[in-house]
């Protein structure tokens, strides 16, 4: 199973109101996306990579309280599992600048993915709301036009006429935010 | 360590944490530090005697809120550095705006005040003391903030400790208005920014020794 943004955020969360099953589950889930972030960064038989992991795991258990639901929690993690990394090889001497770092920054799919996921959810907040559920129905879940005009209960003319009106105002947001 | 085992000693326990733990630590640091730069302040520096009197007029107010609204600026910037995946929003620019403010108001001083007086003015009876003053007043609050800064997660250390000498400068400057009788905007607008200014490049030197985590 594929962990999400939305998945490991709620365990977040409720790990943050004091429910150490959640919590727990949290960090468990973290463990292998955290070996794939080291690993495709260190090399695969680097023995640092066990020791970032738990560095890693402490870090984001001691501070969770730095971790602001309004935002990803994916970019909260990995934030945090790039400055340990970074603090690793300064602490040794050796010269790592974060932009060297970020050089390879974007081979990460779930890092992205959630960067990505939070860039839509903020475009679509800013259309009306029926248009906004249409294209998450169509375009996003990937339902029919008959399909998603049964879910949400309105015409199939109708998800036509709002899938076009959302998409073109989707396109003049995304082109006033490069402006 | 096993991590399964790790994993279980880390949420065996677990206390919950509120969404306004980090605000609420950095003011807490604040506050620690605050109390013992205003002890400094009364107990050696010691208030201005006309200070109920200084209250009464405009030139108080206009002192802090020079100082007040760059602390405030400061110190929201010093918030959002201390999560690992902030930056510093806007909080940098707006603080141009008391800056301009307080230029604005040295101006109109300049312009009804005769050429001869400009100096005077300018170096009141304390320009000698009052930005080592500032930045002395603001070791206590940058303590304080290194102590709530023990639980938070800042990334970018430089620009964190930065952020937080001028909260502590700007801060401490608040308080040392207390003390300090000077009255022309040009003064505080030199000798108060050269301190805060002096507290804040400190922090950045400090912030990647004294914030790592």
């Amino acid at each position: 199973m594929r962990p999400d943004e939305q998945h490991l955020k709620a365990l977040m969360l409720k790990g943050m109101d004091g429910d150490g099953t959640a919590h727990a589950a949290l960090l468990r889930a973290l463990l292998p996306l955290l070996r794939g972030f080291f690993r495709r960064r260190l090399g695969g038989s680097n023995d640092d990579v066990e020791d970032l992991i738990q560095e890693t795991l402490i870090a984001v258990h001691q501070r969770r309280a730095t971790y602001d639901p309004q935002r990803p929690f994916g970019g909260w993690l990995f934030a945090i599992a790039r400055y340990k990394m970074i603090d690793r090889y300064r602490r040794r001497g050796h010269a790592v600048s974060f932009d060297d770092i970020g050089d390879f920054a974007d081979e990460f799919a779930f890092e992205e993915a959630s960067d990505a996921r939070a860039d839509v959810n903020r475009l679509l907040e800013g259309i009306p709301a029926k248009q906004a559920a249409v294209l998450r129905a169509t375009r996003i879940d990937g339902l029919s036009t008959a399909e998603a005009a049964s879910r949400l209960g309105i015409g199939e003319s109708d998800v036509k006429v709002s899938a076009h009106r959302g998409l073109k105002a989707l396109a003049a947001r995304v082109r006033d935010s490069l402006r | 360590m096993n991590e399964e085992d790790l994993i279980e000693a880390l949420a065996r326990d677990l206390r919950p944490v509120s969404r306004h733990t980090l605000g609420r630590r950095l003011v807490g640091g604040i506050v620690l530090g605050g109390v013992a730069t205003a002890l400094v302040v009364g107990g050696w520096l010691g208030f201005r005697p006309d200070l109920a009197l200084a209250m009464h007029g405009p030139t108080f107010w206009m002192k802090w809120a020079y100082t007040i609204s760059l602390a405030f600026c400061a110190t929201a910037a010093t918030a959002r550095l201390a999560r690992p995946d902030g930056g510093v929003g806007g909080w940098l620019w707006i603080m141009a705006l008391p800056v301009l403010g307080l230029a604005a108001i040295g101006i109109h001083e300049l312009m009804t005040t005769p050429r001869a007086g400009w100096l005077a003015m300018w170096l009141g009876a304390s320009w000698q003391v009052c930005s080592r003053n500032v930045f002395m007043l603001s070791l206590p609050i940058f303590g304080g903030l290194l102590w709530s800064f023990r639980r938070l997660a800042p990334t970018r250390l430089g620009l964190a400790g930065a952020t937080a000498g001028l909260s502590a400068g700007a801060w401490g400057a608040t308080l040392y208005c207390l003390h300090c009788p000077e009255s022309s905007a040009l003064f505080v607008l030199t000798w108060y920014t050269l301190g805060m200014g002096l507290a804040a490049i400190v922090g950045a030197l400090l912030g990647p020794r004294l914030l790592r985590w």
